[in-house]
């Protein structure tokens, strides 16, 4: 290759020098304004969803100040039934939508990015479906009746995706396998939930349907206690996990090339998607659409630091703040969170149906 | 990018090598020494075994018998980050995520020289940049690689394997898609590269002329094994050519190079 400054004879090996530094001036400039944007935006959406959970606080069922409100969560002021309804009514519930939400968001992002397909979220291939499945046998099938739902519920999640790895397994994982047999997975779910319901009585079957809605705040403090630690603890990680996304989202034989472990590393990457969405779903049932469109969301906020699993996480906690603010307070009738999530995400599912195979995104 | 090996003890071989799919045996019991500091092309008909036989180079596939040696060693006992330190691949059709840019493609090839939490420096920061000149992308770092031509993107994805800094790099039909000009200009990109730092370039070719025109060594593959090689002047005879591609034809010089040049005979 000739190029213009490839002419000085003291380096004919190399690029030219002056193309050099242009090219390191360039990368550098990009670099940063990636840089940039990876930081900036997890920390303001987060900033956002923070100051949003504020705003629930006083906006909920009673109308409270800013200064209440605060001074209830430090813990400055004492007044009895402001606390009552910070503390114990309304906080736990703002918690647990961002937990849920945080969690979804990140599992979320985790699974379209190794799976390398948007329409791979794990409330698609099969997650959410088996914990549900577990869930509403809990309800409808007496042997399980003394069982706490969310316990449930977390290990139906995950034995389903033990099942669909083992049944995806042939020397190896690919993708496209693992989605296909998350999707007959799914379907194999629905249809055990579909069979317990017809076996329940009116009042089992219609807290079934509630649980299978989705609904934040239906788990008490236990469950979300467990998922506000896993959430912690998956913080140190984060950067490990970042780091194994972007070579894993390349494509297998890539990866391989660049000296990437498939297996062990898929494996690691599917275990805490699916322990963050069965913890998720234990605490709030399915919510719908969460983890679909936390992602792609984020990505675009994100532009060219796209993939970062934090800013998935946060776009997921405000979905689910203000779905959950919608469905408690906004709608005539008080409905389950997933009524709403689903309203906003079936349209998106449908857009992104349409658009993905245009990009020959699909496979 | 020294080569400090005798050419005796070729830094990329495959003894008595055996590999398939399922039952499929697609290469059989092969044996090859790279040549160190040189561009060898692989061709050979559709379904000879050529694609399957780089892949095997590369440790993507695992071999049902015998084994591919890198520095005397098999490939697959040694660290998976230790061979992409030395071994860089560039697969058929390589996929990108979705926007990805250009300058965080390239970056990617550095990959293999991080740590879990060191994750950039002044020597990833030279490789990517060196890269970005050698194929002439530094005005595309800004760019989605979705938006670029398919000879700019091939030339970017080259440019992610020079990032990764081997001494041996692997191609699978990098021409594939691209016009004629552009497949010619990738090759000279090719040639420029391993003529500039000695880098040993494997990359298998669909286009025979275009393969005796930039390569220095020639493999001929039919049916599993290595029919002939050698340079292309030796190797690539109409005897050969009707034998590897059931083709009668004639070959000629080539007017510019002087090199062999196929011209399939009768009508």
């Amino acid at each position: 290759m000739s190029t213009p400054t490839a002419a000085a004879p003291a380096a004919p090996t190399r690029p030219g020098e002056e193309n050099r530094t242009d090219a390191r001036g360039a990368l550098r400039r990009t670099r940063q304004r990636r840089r940039i944007r990876a930081l900036a935006v997890p920390v303001v959406l987060l900033s956002v969803a923070a100051l949003l959970a504020l705003l629930t606080l006083c906006f909920g069922s009673v109308r409270l100040s800013l200064d209440q409100v605060l001074g209830s969560l430090l813990g400055i002021r004492d007044n009895g039934a402001v606390d009552f309804i910070v503390r114990d009514l309304a906080g736990p519930q703002v918690r647990a939508a961002l937990c849920v939400g945080l969690a979804l968001g990140a599992a979320g992002t985790i699974f379209q990015q190794l799976l390398r397909n948007p329409l791979a979220s794990p409330d698609f291939v099969g997650i959410s479906a088996g914990a549900s499945a577990a869930a509403v046998a809990g309800i409808a099938v007496p042997a399980f009746a003394g069982a706490s739902l969310p316990a449930l519920a977390f290990v139906g999640g995950l034995v389903t995706a033990a099942v669909m790895y083992l049944l995806a397994w042939r020397d190896g994982i690919t993708g496209y396998r693992f989605v296909l047999i998350g999707i007959g997975t799914a379907a194999f779910s629905t249809g055990i939930v579909g069979y317990l319901l017809t076996r329940t009585s009116l009042t089992e079957a219609r807290a079934a349907l509630h649980w299978l809605t989705g609904s934040i705040g239906q788990a008490g403090d236990a469950e979300n206690d467990v998922l506000l630690v896993a959430l912690i603890v998956f913080v140190p990680f984060i950067p490990v996990l970042q780091r194994m996304l972007r070579t894993v989202e390349m494509g297998d034989d890539t990866a391989r090339g660049l000296g990437v472990r498939m297996e062990p590393t898929r494996l690691a990457l599917i275990a805490v998607g699916v322990l963050l969405t069965s913890l998720a779903t234990a605490v709030a049932g399915p919510i719908a659409f969460v983890a679909l469109v936390a992602g792609p969301v984020a990505d675009r906020l994100l532009g060219s630091a796209r993939g970062g699993i934090v800013a998935a996480g946060a776009v997921g906690a405000l979905l689910c703040l203000v779905a959950d603010y919608v469905a408690q307070y906004l709608l005539p009738v008080e409905v389950p969170t997933g009524v709403v999530t689903g309203a906003v995400g079936a349209p998106y599912l449908l857009w992104l149906i349409a658009t993905t195979n245009r990009r020959g995104m699909g496979g | 990018m020294t080569l400090t090996e005798s050419p005796a003890t070729p830094r990329l071989a495959a003894r008595d090598l055996s590999l398939g799919y399922d039952d499929r045996v697609v290469v059989d019991s092969l044996d090859l020494d790279v040549l160190d500091g040189r561009v060898t092309a692989i061709v050979g008909a559709n379904a000879c075994g050529k694609s399957t036989l780089l892949r095997g180079l590369a440790r993507l596939l695992r071999p049902s018998a015998g084994e591919v040696l890198l520095d005397g060693t098999p490939i697959l006992d040694r660290g998976s980050r230790e061979v992409a330190r030395i071994l860089g691949l560039l697969p058929q059709t390589p996929v990108a995520p979705d926007g990805i840019t250009v300058a965080d493609l390239v970056s990617r090839g550095r990959h293999p020289h991080q740590g879990w939490f060191r994750q950039w420096s002044t020597r990833d920061e030279t490789a990517v940049a060196d890269a970005l000149a050698a194929t002439d992308t530094v005005e595309l770092v800004d760019r989605p690689l979705h938006a670029l031509s398919g000879g700019q993107r091939q030339r970017v994805w080259i440019a992610m394997a020079l990032a990764q800094e081997t001494d041996l790099l692997l191609l699978d039909e990098p021409t594939t898609y691209l016009d004629i000009s552009h497949q010619v200009d990738l090759l000279r990109l090719l040639r420029a590269l391993n003529r500039a730092t000695g880098r040993t370039i494997v990359t298998v070719l669909h286009d025979l002329n275009l393969a005796c025109r930039y390569s220095d060594h020639l493999i001929v593959m039919s049916a599993g094994r290595i029919l002939a090689e050698g340079p292309p002047a030796d190797v690539v005879t109409a005897d050969v050519v009707e034998a590897a591609f059931g083709l009668p034809c004639v070959v000629v010089p080539d007017p510019v190079a002087g090199t062999p040049m196929v011209v399939p005979a009768g009508d």
